[in-house]
């Protein structure tokens, strides 16, 4: 990362902490996120892994204050720090803000592009007037000033920029309207920018094209970033560290190379099998058998353990928290330490 | 292309056998093409019916003048004849030919019963009152229904939201003729509010037409009673439409995308929601227009308003086929003309036509 020394040791973006959010639902209470704690540091790419209906989005829509009536945030704190000239000039607790106060802080502090947002766009404006509407309810630029800095972002992801500027959305293809909300959400320079499955809709092409982008952006702006994926490969191109998330909970935290290396958790273990590498036999590809928990009725101790190969009377009554196992890398299992060898044996016979 | 072509080098060059081609191609003209077309076969079928059918017009009033006004079957034909403005003696192309060109000048024949007075001059008379109290009521009913049914559709589950679903239901279930009934008891007998005399007519005696504040405060105080029973009987019709239109909208993508960009609520209601979600009512809206203009039967009737409804139920009555033919045809052509202009207006609203039109 090119990052101005200064900033390194300033405390994170965000840090989240004992976040926990529920829907509700006719059966019941839906447990989306169960006491979840994270942070992002500065210019850092933390990416969210797990499996559909594990709760990353809702993760997300948390931080923006999005989240559907429905919801409750039981507890927790979500706190952004917004940095300029290498000292923290901001801090913001954004369960606090009121409609507002969160409305500014939207897009302008935090963007999230959302999953599969082909649809994004408003069918009957131009580009321009939804990069213009953006700016002007933050009372950012207009005019010429506007037009140079849509320009320059939409170079950024590699558009035709006067022509996209005037489209309408449905003239653009699926890849350039993802390109273009990419583009968009680095219209007000957030600190923080959470892409939710940013190329989950796209074809195989068209997902390595944005990734690349994201990438070049990565390199040449200084945000930080949460990227929600449930694709494991995608998210070790990209992010710094990598949090894998089970049933509303994170179950494995750590740098994307430690993690990737030396995963402790059967759960990542089994996504990381799950990934066919270009080298991998076709045999290397277990996937995890079964089916994520049913979250308003979740088993007792490890969420994990009605999949889990390891999981014995301890798994099945109590749920372990995460433990601090090397630098940075913690992980919430009661098997760690043998889990990587026991499963490789079972595999084995 | 050919050889021959290459050496022309007329590269924008008009031939007329591109015409067809570009009229097509271009969705204003094509829809304008296509409601010119349907007018002529609804003309021609109207003549077809007049003429030809087995118990057609012509035959039903030649009978009746023979039995009801003593003539012989050869002086009723003449009359008949003269009144359609329709030779019947001579062969059916002229005839035909004929009826059209006479169309084409406006020239719509004689009313029956309102002797020597043309089918247009009668026409011409009636509609403006319908056009102003139609098109008055209707602004009124579409913007409030569209007002409710937004507010329905934002609050929805609360009690407001119930409170203006089940009453526009219900509203919309009631037939016009109980409102204007019971508007005229109670304001005007009951309550004794405003007198029945002020419901009824368009003008008070004494009042002359004219671009005069007079003139138009009259106007507007006597069609305050039916417009209000036009509005009750279809401004629930239009909430309900506008409710689901605007719940349809609000789960788009682009409504939350919208709302994390920060824009502020009032952008998103107009902009996003509201724009996107009026645009199906759009074509509700002209064809309403289209159909109103053949005049509210029930409310012109009621409040005794001389506009083209209260004509038609005379005309019915009466069997005047000359009037019933031109006020069958003014509607008709107002109703595909509304629509061609709800089309453009469609087109001018969503981009997403405007492509689809030029394939
Ligand atoms: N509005 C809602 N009402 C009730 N339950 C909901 C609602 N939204 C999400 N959920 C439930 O909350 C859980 C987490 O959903 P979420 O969308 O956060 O998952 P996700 O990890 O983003 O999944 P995906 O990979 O499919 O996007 C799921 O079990 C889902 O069924
Ligand atoms: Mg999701």
């Amino acid at each position: 990362m090119m990052l101005a020394q200064q900033e390194t040791n300033l405390p994170p973006t965000i840090s989240i902490k004992n976040l926990s959010i529920d829907y509700k639902a006719k059966r019941g209470q839906v447990q989306a996120v169960r006491n979840i704690s994270f942070e992002v540091d500065r210019g850092e790419a933390m990416a969210l892994i797990g499996e559909s209906g594990s709760g990353k989005t809702t993760i997300g829509l948390g931080v923006v204050g999005l989240l559907p009536p429905t919801a409750k945030i039981r507890q927790g704190e979500i706190i952004y720090r917004r940095a300029a000239d290498g000292k923290i000039v901001d801090e913001i607790d954004v369960l606090k803000l009121n409609p507002q106060q969160i409305r500014q802080f939207r897009w302008k502090e935090c963007a999230m592009v959302f999953q599969g947002a082909l649809n994004a766009f408003n069918p009957v404006l131009r580009i321009s007037d939804q990069f213009a509407d953006t700016a002007s309810a933050h009372n950012a630029l207009r005019g010429m000033a506007l037009k140079e800095r849509a320009t320059e972002i939409l170079h950024m992801v590699r558009l035709d920029a006067d022509r996209v500027w005037r489209s309408y959305p449905h003239e653009l293809s699926g890849g350039m309207r993802q390109r273009v909300l990419i583009a968009l959400s680095l219209l007000l320079e957030p600190q923080l920018i959470i892409m939710d499955e940013p190329t989950t809709a796209l074809d195989v092409l068209t997902q390595r094209n944005i990734m690349d982008v994201l990438k070049d952006l990565r390199k040449n702006l200084n945000f930080s970033l949460i990227f929600i994926s449930h694709d494991l490969s995608l998210a070790a191109e990209l992010a710094d560290k990598v949090s894998t998330v089970y049933a509303g909970k994170i179950v494995e935290l750590g740098d994307v190379y430690t993690v990737f290396r030396n995963p402790y958790h059967p759960y990542t273990i089994g996504l990381i099998h799950a990934v066919p590498t270009l080298a991998g036999r076709k045999e290397d590809l277990t996937s995890i058998p079964g089916s994520p928990p049913d979250l308003i009725n979740m088993p007792t101790g490890c969420k994990f353990h009605p999949r889990c190969p390891l999981a014995d009377d301890q798994c099945k009554t109590q749920e372990p928290d995460l433990e601090e196992i090397g630098k940075g890398h913690r992980v919430a299992c009661w098997k760690w330490q043998t889990a990587r060898e026991t499963l490789k044996r079972f595999k084995a016979s | 292309m050919t050889a021959g072509e290459v050496t022309q080098p007329k590269p924008q060059g008009f031939r007329i056998q591109d015409l067809p081609g570009k009229i097509w191609s271009n969705y204003v003209l094509r829809r304008i093409v296509r409601a010119l077309v349907i007018i002529w076969l609804i003309t021609t079928i109207i003549f077809f019916v007049i003429r030809l059918m087995p118990g057609n017009a012509f035959d039903l009033m030649v009978a009746d003048m023979v039995v009801n006004r003593n003539m012989t079957e050869d002086e009723a034909k003449i009359r008949a004849s003269s009144l359609l403005r329709i030779n019947f003696n001579r062969p059916i192309g002229e005839q035909y030919l004929e009826y059209m060109s006479n169309l084409a000048k406006g020239d719509l024949g004689y009313s029956f019963i309102n002797n020597n007075r043309t089918v247009q001059e009668l026409l011409a008379q009636k509609l403006p009152w319908t056009l102003f109290s139609v098109g008055t009521s209707l602004m009124i009913s579409f913007t409030l229904g569209m007002l409710l049914g937004m507010i329905a559709a934002y609050k929805r589950g609360s009690w407001l939201d119930h409170l203006i679903t089940n009453f526009a239901a219900a509203m919309d279930a009631i037939p016009q003729y109980i409102y204007a009934i019971v508007l005229v008891l109670l304001l005007g007998v009951i309550w004794k509010i405003m007198p029945v005399m002020d419901m009824k007519g368009v003008l008070s005696p004494g009042i002359k037409p004219g671009f005069t504040f007079e003139f138009i405060w009259d106007a507007l105080m006597h069609l305050r009673v039916p417009a209000f029973v036009y509005v009750l009987s279809t401004v629930g019709n239009w909430a309900l439409s506008m409710k689901s239109s605007t719940l349809s909208t609000l789960g788009e993508d682009y409504v939350t995308v919208a709302r994390a960009r920060g824009l502020s609520d009032s952008r998103i209601i107009t902009s996003y929601v509201g724009r996107n979600a009026s645009l199906p009512l759009v074509t509700a809206l002209a064809l309403s227009v289209g159909f109103a203009l053949g005049g509210s039967v029930v409310i012109e009737s009621v409040f005794n308003y001389p506009g083209i409804g209260l004509e038609l139920s005379k005309s019915l009555s009466n069997r005047d086929y000359p009037m019933l033919q031109g006020i069958f045809l003014i509607t008709t052509t107002s109703v595909i003309f509304t629509n061609l202009i709800a089309d453009l207006i469609y087109g001018w609203l969503d981009p997403r036509i405007r492509i689809a039109g030029g394939e």
